[in-house]
């Protein structure tokens, strides 16, 4: 008989044991253990990771994990939710449960310290996207210098006009990185105003001519995202501009602290 | 502006949140895939459709060189 695992969805504060119609991953059912007034939402699994090479199934099982921590969410006040395939295994002679309750038991302070502090707060995603023709485009409007470069290009011998572009294109990338370094500092500035915690994330990659400049998730609370909203409809307008503003989520990038 | 979780790019920042963070356990009795760089990237290309165009190339349509051979 294989030893089992528990796939672990979230940790929650309270102390009734509930009976619940939810399936997870696999559609094994999900259930809550209690230790200490705290709640553990978990299912039962293999001692090892899920995996798949098929991206529709990985996805689903994501999106089968959101599903559970979100119904958690709703149902507690404040959750800590675990990233996809944390697993806790049977070690040391004893079993996966005992192991999680012997860690609950450990941690436990920390844990409702955690779990206090997050009462009432989602985490929020912020993007700021630019078009990078109209940004360009409103740099060399504004920069005679560059404009020279273009016309000194243009009357010179196919050979040294290549050489001379060169040059303008590394000094253009330049001047966009700088822009891009100055609006970034400006908008986290702003932003930061507006919300309880904020942590800096990868740039991704979008399709061109759009590039991301900025990422952000910021904890605040549920009930106040109205000034930061106008914020952001604020930055929205400036032209070559684009906000992406995403949540309520479970505060993923803020348990870890 | 109101925060939001519907749309394609919402579904890449949901993903990336579910795949690399949450409450890190570090004990020899669990087991994650925290950080696990490969399927995110792989999943990740798959759903937002990424284009790799250099911004290089990009900017080199911008400046269009204007020189004529005659």
């Amino acid at each position: 008989m294989t030893e089992k695992g528990l796939y672990l969805y979230c940790l929650a504060q309270g102390n009734k044991k509930e009976s619940l119609d939810l399936k997870g991953i696999g559609g094994t059912p999900v259930k809550t253990l209690t230790h200490q007034s705290l709640v553990a939402v978990v299912q039962e699994c293999e001692s090892k990771p899920f995996e798949s090479q098929d991206q529709k199934v990985l996805a689903d099982w994501l999106l089968i994990h959101q599903g559970v921590v979100d119904w958690a969410w709703e149902k507690y006040e404040a959750i800590l939710p675990f990233g996809f395939d944390t697993i806790m295994v049977p070690a040391n002679g004893k079993s996966a449960k005992e192991n999680l309750e012997e860690w609950l038991e450990k941690e436990s302070e920390e844990l409702k310290r955690k779990l206090e502090r997050l009462k009432h707060k989602a985490e929020y995603g912020i993007q700021i996207l630019w078009d990078v023709t109209i940004i360009l485009s409103g740099i060399k409007k504004q920069d005679a210098e560059i404009q020279h470069w273009e016309e000194e290009i243009n009357s010179k011998s196919p050979g040294v006009a290549y050489l001379l572009q060169k040059k303008l294109e590394d000094s253009i990338r330049k001047r966009l990185e700088m822009t891009a370094d100055a609006y970034f500092k400006v908008f986290y500035q702003r932003i930061r105003g507006y919300v309880e915690d904020i942590h800096v994330e990868k740039i991704r990659k979008e399709n061109p001519p759009k590039q991301m400049i900025l990422n952000l998730s910021c904890l605040q609370r549920k009930a106040e995202t109205e000034a930061l909203g106008g914020v952001l409809e604020q930055i929205s307008e400036i032209r070559g501009f684009d906000v992406r503003f995403t949540g309520p989520w479970p505060p993923y990038s803020f348990v870890n602290i | 502006m109101e925060p939001t979780r519907q749309g394609r790019a919402t579904l890449v920042d949901l993903l990336d949140r579910v795949l690399d963070k949450g409450l890190v356990i570090s004990a020899d009795v669990i087991i994650s895939l925290a950080g696990v760089p490969l399927i995110a990237v792989n999943l990740r290309a798959a759903i937002a459709s990424v284009e790799t165009m250099l911004e290089y190339g990009l900017m080199k349509d911008f400046i269009q060189p204007q020189v004529t051979r005659s």
